[in-house]
C-alpha cells in the first residue's frame, strides 16, 4: 500500500513486531480463560489434573445463561442505537460551529463518560427515581445511552473536523436545504465513525456491570450474572459462559457485518 | 457445582429445554406473568436450591423472582434508594447489620406465629443474643457462617494453625492475606479485649484505645501481608496460586475449596474468633408480604433444604439435623471440634455505630499506611 | 442509497444531478416540505436553534441531572434521609478530606498512577496505532482493529481473573519460567503495582487505541515520503512529521484514559497489594458499609473529579502552547 514499500520495510518490520507482541498480550488472558473452562475442577488455575466438556455442555442446557445473554444483547443494541442518534447530533452541533456557550455543552456532553462508575450508578438511580424511571431493562437501556454519548460525540467529532467544507458548500450553493445536504454528504462520509462508535457503545453496555447492577430489576445482564456467581467462587463454569458469550456475539458481529455488506451490494 | 448442574440440566431435559428458553426468554415470560402471585427475593447466589424453588412454584402457584445481589452494602443501598415503597419482599441481611436496615426502617419485624415450621430452626441461632433487637425477631436465619483461619495443610501444620500469631510471623512473609475490616475484630480479641466493643459502650475513651491499638499493630505488621483482599473468589484464588499458604478467611469458601480436593485445613483459633447468621428477612412495606411468609414456612420445612442451601454455599446450615443429609466430605468441611467451637462468639450489633465509626477510619489509615 | 457511491467520490454535484431524479430530490421538490424546511431554515439563528434545542436539552436533564443530584447529596448531612430526621446541608463533607491526612495518599497515589498508566499506555499504543493505520492495507485496517478489541468483550472481572492465573505463583508465567530452568522458586508478581499495570493497560488501552488511530489515519502519506525523500531518518521523520501532526489524537486520548483512568476500581481492587489502594476504592468503601456515609462518598468524589479536570485542563492548555510552539 505505500507506493515505495522498500523505504519503509525496516519501520514495517519493527513495527509490526510491537503490534502483535500487543495483539499476545492482549489474547494471552483470553486463551487462558477459554483453556480453564475444560478444568474438571471448581476453581481455575494451574495445575489442570483432569479436563472436561461439563462446563461447556452445561452452558447451553441453562435457561438462566441463555436468556441473560439475549437480554443483554437486546439492552446493548437498544442503549447503543440511542446514543448513536443522540452522539452524532450533538457533535454535528459542536464541531465547527462558534456560538456562546459552546465549551460548556462540550463539557456537559463529555460529563457522563468521567464520572467513577459507582457514583454514576448510584446518581442515575436517584435520579431514576427522581424520573419515576422503574429499575428493569428502560432503566438499564436509558443509563447506557447516556453514559456511552460522550463516546460516539468524540468519535464523530473527530471524524466531521476532516470533512472539506467544500463540499458541504457545493452543495448548498446547487440549492440542497441543510437537512438534504446532512444527509447526502455528511452522514455517509461519518458511517466509518458511526460505525466504530457503535462498536464501542455496544461493548461498553455489554460489559457494564455497576449501572446494571444498580438499575436493574429481577433479571441480570450478563456481568451481573457472572458477579452473582463469583461468590460462590471463580468457577470454571463462568469461564465457559464468557466464552459462549464471546463467540455468540462475535458470530452476531460477523453476521451482521456480512448483512449490511450484503444490503449494501443489492441497493 | 457440577452435581447441581447436572441436576438441573436433568430436570429441565436438555435440548427442549434450551429450545423453548430461547423461544421465549425469562424475562419476557416473567413480565407476562405479573399480576398473578409473586415473591420478590434479594439473596446470593446458590442460597435458594433450584429443586426447592421449582417444587414451591408448582405447588403454590407463587412466582419466586430472584435478584442476585453480591454483597450487604449494596443491598442497604439498594432498598434505601427504592424506599418507601420497595420492589422486594424478603432481602438476605448478615444478624449483626440488622440494626443499620432496622433503623432506617427498611425491615419489618418478623411475626414468627405466623411460621409454623419456626422451630425447625437450632434455637442456638434462632434465640441467640442477636437476634433479638427491641423486642423483635427481625429475620428467620437460614446459613451460618464463621471468621476461621485456613491454610495450606501441605505446607501449614495443624499446630502452627492454631493460634492467630502464625498470621503475623516472619515465617509466612508474603504469604497471607485477610480481610482487614475482620481483622480488625479479630486482633482485638487476640489482645484480649471484647472485638464487638459492647462492653464499652460506656466509655468511649477505652474503645478508641482500643482500635488505636489494633490498628498500630495491623500496620506494623503490614509488610509481612500479601493482600487485603475483599471477596471469597480472591482468597480462592490465591491459594489455588499458591500466593498465599495461609490466611484469614469465612469458611464457607473455604469449605468449598475443601469439597473440591484441595489441600486446605481451616481452624478456629484458641484467641477465639466471630461467627455470623445470614437471615432471611421480610421488607418493610414489602407488596407480597403474605407470599413471603408462604415462602419462608416452606423453606424452614425440612432439613434437606437446608442441607441443600450448605452444599451449594459451604456455609453451615442453622437447621436441626441438617447435616445428616451431607456426605462424609461436605460434613467434615462445614463443622468444627467441640473445643474450637467452644472459642466462637457471635457478632453482636449493639454497638455498631461507635465500632464502625472508630474502625472505618482506622482500615482507611492501614491502608494508607 | 443508490448514489452513495458516486456522491462520495464526486462529492456533491453527482448529488445534484441526480437529486431530481432521486427520493431526495423529489423529496426536496415536494410542496409542503419545502415550506416547512424555508420555515426552518428562514433565518441562521432559527437554524441554530433548531439544531441545538434537542441536544441542550438533552445534556442539561441527562447529563447534568444526575450529577447535580450527587452534587446535592454530597452537600447534605444525611442520605438517604431516615423518617424523622431533618435534612440539612452542610460543607462538613468536604471538610473531611482535607482535614485528614490519611485520605490523601490515596488520593495523590490515584493520580500518580493515573499519570503514569496514561503515560505507559501511550507509549504501548501509539506504535500499535501507528502500525494499523499506515502499514496495514485499508481494507484490513477495520479487522486488525477489530482483533484487539475482541477480548473487550470478555468482562473486566473475568479477564481479571485470566491475568491472576497467568500472573500468580503457579500461574502460566511462573510455570514457563520453572520449565525451561530460569527460576527455582516463583516470583511473586500478582498483588504489585506491576500485576495492577498489567490489568489496568489492558482497560485503558481501548481508550487510547480511537483516538490515536484515527489521527494517525489521516495522517497523509505523502509527507513521510517527502520528508524521507529529504533524507530524513525514521526518528526524525516520526519526530518531525508524524509526532506534531498527531499531537491531538494524543492529547485527546491521554486526556480520556487519564480521567478514566481515575475512576477505575474493580481493577485495581483485584490486583492491586496492599501499598496500592486507590482513591476509587476509598469512595466506595463510604457507600459499601454504612448508609449515613453517602453524602461524604460523593463529596469525596466531587474531589476527585475536580481535581482530574483541572489536571487534565492544565494538560490540555500545555499540549496547545506545545503545538503553537511547533508551528510558530
Amino acid at each position: 500500500m505505500n507506493d515505495r514499500p522498500e523505504l519503509f520495510r525496516g519501520n514495517r518490520i519493527f513495527l509490526s513486531c510491537i503490534y502483535w507482541a500487543f495483539v499476545l498480550y492482549v489474547f494471552v488472558p483470553l486463551i487462558l480463560m477459554v483453556i480453564m473452562g475444560f478444568k474438571d475442577s471448581n476453581f481455575i488455575g494451574f495445575p489442570i489434573r483432569s479436563w472436561t466438556l461439563e462446563w461447556y455442555t452445561g452452558v447451553f442446557a441453562d435457561a438462566e445463561v441463555i436468556s441473560t445473554f439475549g437480554y443483554s444483547v437486546a439492552i446493548a443494541v437498544l442503549s447503543t442505537l440511542i446514543s448513536v442518534f443522540v452522539g452524532t447530533w450533538i457533535a454535528v452541533l459542536l464541531e465547527g460551529r462558534k456560538f456562546f456557550g459552546r465549551m460548556a455543552m462540550f463539557g456537559l456532553t463529555v460529563l457522563p463518560a468521567l464520572v467513577p462508575g459507582i457514583i454514576s450508578a448510584i446518581a442515575f438511580r436517584i435520579y431514576a427515581r427522581y424520573l419515576g424511571i422503574e429499575p428493569g431493562m428502560g432503566a438499564i437501556i436509558w443509563a447506557h445511552a447516556v453514559h456511552n454519548v460522550p463516546f460516539v460525540v468524540l468519535v464523530v467529532m473527530a471524524r466531521l473536523s476532516t470533512l472539506p467544507k467544500s463540499q458541504i458548500e457545493a452543495a448548498r450553493d446547487l440549492g440542497a436545504d441543510p437537512l438534504i445536504s446532512f444527509i447526502r454528504i455528511t452522514l455517509p462520509y461519518l458511517v466509518p465513525a458511526i460505525l466504530g462508535a457503535s462498536i464501542f457503545c455496544l461493548l461498553l453496555s455489554f460489559d457494564d456491570f455497576v449501572r446494571s447492577f444498580f438499575l436493574g430489576g429481577y433479571d441480570p445482564t450478563l456481568p451481573v450474572l457472572i458477579f452473582a456467581k463469583l461468590r460462590s467462587g471463580m468457577s470454571p463454569e463462568i469461564n465457559a459462559i464468557a466464552t459462549v458469550a464471546l463467540v455468540l456475539t462475535a458470530a452476531i458481529g460477523i453476521w451482521a457485518e456480512r448483512f449490511t455488506r450484503r444490503m449494501n451490494k443489492d441497493s | 457445582m457440577s452435581k447441581l448442574i447436572y441436576n438441573r440440566r436433568r430436570f429441565l431435559g436438555t435440548a427442549a429445554a434450551t429450545g423453548a428458553a430461547l423461544a421465549s426468554p425469562a424475562y419476557l415470560r416473567r413480565a407476562m406473568a405479573q399480576g398473578s402471585g409473586e415473591v420478590n427475593i434479594w439473596t446470593y447466589n446458590d442460597f435458594v436450591p433450584d429443586a426447592f424453588r421449582e417444587q414451591f412454584e408448582a405447588e403454590t402457584g407463587i412466582k419466586v423472582n430472584v435478584r442476585l445481589v453480591d454483597d450487604q452494602g449494596k443491598q442497604f443501598n439498594l432498598l434505601a434508594a427504592e424506599q418507601p415503597n420497595p420492589t422486594v419482599d424478603i432481602m438476605t441481611v448478615a444478624g449483626h447489620r440488622f440494626l443499620q436496615f432496622i433503623d432506617s426502617e427498611l425491615l419489618a419485624p418478623l411475626d414468627t406465629d405466623r411460621l409454623s415450621n419456626w422451630g425447625n430452626i437450632n434455637p442456638t441461632f434462632s434465640e441467640s443474643d442477636w437476634a433479638t433487637i427491641n423486642g423483635s425477631k427481625w429475620g428467620a436465619p437460614i446459613l451460618s457462617g464463621m471468621e476461621v483461619l485456613s491454610y495450606n495443610s501441605d505446607i501449614v501444620s495443624a499446630e502452627e494453625a492454631m493460634t492467630w500469631d502464625t498470621l503475623f510471623s516472619e515465617k509466612y512473609s508474603g504469604q497471607t492475606a485477610y480481610i482487614i475490616q475482620d481483622m480488625m475484630s479479630i486482633v482485638m480479641l487476640m489482645k484480649g479485649y471484647d472485638g464487638n466493643m459492647v462492653e464499652y459502650m460506656d466509655d468511649p475513651e477505652k474503645a478508641a484505645e482500643i482500635v488505636e491499638e489494633a490498628k498500630t499493630f495491623l500496620i506494623e505488621h503490614k509488610p509481612l501481608v500479601r493482600k487485603y483482599y475483599d471477596g471469597g473468589a480472591e482468597f480462592q484464588q490465591m491459594m489455588v496460586n499458591q500466593d498465599i499458604v495461609l490466611g484469614h478467611s469465612w469458611n464457607g469458601p473455604a469449605a468449598a475449596l475443601i469439597n473440591d480436593g484441595f489441600p486446605l485445613g481451616m481452624t478456629i483459633p484458641q484467641e477465639g474468633s466471630y461467627g455470623f447468621v445470614y437471615t432471611f428477612n421480610i421488607a418493610n412495606n414489602a407488596p407480597n408480604a403474605d407470599n413471603a411468609y408462604t415462602f419462608l414456612d416452606a423453606l424452614l420445612a425440612s432439613p434437606e433444604i437446608g442441607a441443600a442451601m450448605t452444599k451449594a454455599s459451604g456455609f453451615i446450615s442453622t437447621y436441626k439435623g441438617a447435616d445428616q443429609h451431607l456426605t462424609e466430605l461436605e460434613r467434615k468441611s462445614t463443622s468444627f471440634p467441640e473445643e474450637q467451637l467452644a472459642n466462637l462468639q457471635f457478632f453482636r450489633a449493639e454497638a455498631n455505630d461507635m465500632k464502625y465509626g472508630l474502625v472505618d477510619p482506622a482500615v482507611e489509615a492501614i491502608k494508607a499506611a | 442509497m443508490t448514489y452513495e457511491a458516486p456522491a462520495r467520490q464526486d462529492g456533491p454535484a453527482a448529488a445534484q444531478t441526480s437529486a431530481d431524479r432521486t427520493f431526495w430530490g423529489r423529496l426536496a421538490g415536494w410542496g409542503p416540505y419545502h415550506a416547512l424546511m424555508r420555515l426552518a431554515t428562514a433565518s441562521p439563528r432559527r437554524q441554530f436553534l433548531l439544531l441545538a434545542a434537542f441536544p441542550i436539552l438533552w445534556v442539561l436533564t441527562q447529563h447534568l441531572g444526575p450529577m447535580l443530584q450527587m452534587l446535592r447529596v454530597s452537600l447534605t448531612d444525611a442520605y438517604p434521609v431516615a423518617p424523622g430526621v431533618e435534612q440539612s446541608f452542610t460543607l462538613d463533607n468536604y471538610a473531611r478530606f482535607f482535614g485528614d491526612s490519611i485520605f490523601w495518599m490515596p488520593f495523590f497515589r490515584t493520580l500518580i498512577f493515573a499519570g503514569v498508566f496514561t503515560f505507559c499506555t501511550l507509549i504501548i499504543t501509539y506504535p500499535v496505532a501507528y502500525f494499523l493505520a499506515r502499514h496495514v492495507s485499508r481494507k484490513n485496517q477495520m479487522l486488525f482493529l477489530l482483533l484487539l478489541l475482541i477480548p473487550f468483550w470478555v468482562g473486566e472481572i473475568v479477564r481479571t481473573y485470566a491475568i491472576m492465573i497467568l500472573l500468580g505463583n503457579t500461574g502460566a508465567v511462573n510455570l514457563l519460567l520453572k520449565t525451561i530452568g530460569l527460576i527455582d522458586r516463583p516470583i511473586p508478581f500478582m498483588y504489585t503495582s506491576f500485576s495492577m499495570g498489567v490489568g489496568i493497560v489492558y482497560l485503558t488501552a481501548l481508550y487510547m487505541l480511537l483516538p490515536l488511530y484515527s489521527a494517525l489515519e489521516k495522517l497523509p502519506k505523502s509527507m513521510n515520503e517527502a520528508a524521507a525523500d529529504l533524507g530524513a531518518g525514521a526518528w526524525t521523520r516520526f519526530r518531525r512529521v508524524s509526532l506534531p501532526l498527531t499531537i491531538e489524537g494524543i492529547s485527546s486520548g491521554c486526556t480520556l484514559v487519564f480521567l478514566i483512568s481515575t475512576g477505575f476500581y474493580a481493577t485495581p481492587v483485584l490486583l492491586g497489594g496492599p501499598s496500592t489502594t486507590v482513591f476509587a476504592e476509598t469512595i466506595a468503601g463510604f457507600f459499601h458499609v454504612a448508609g449515613d456515609e453517602w453524602p461524604t462518598g460523593a463529596a469525596f468524589a466531587t474531589i476527585m473529579f475536580m481535581a482530574a479536570l483541572l489536571i487534565t485542563a492544565t494538560f490540555q492548555r500545555l499540549m496547545r502552547m506545545l503545538r503553537k510552539g511547533e508551528n510558530a
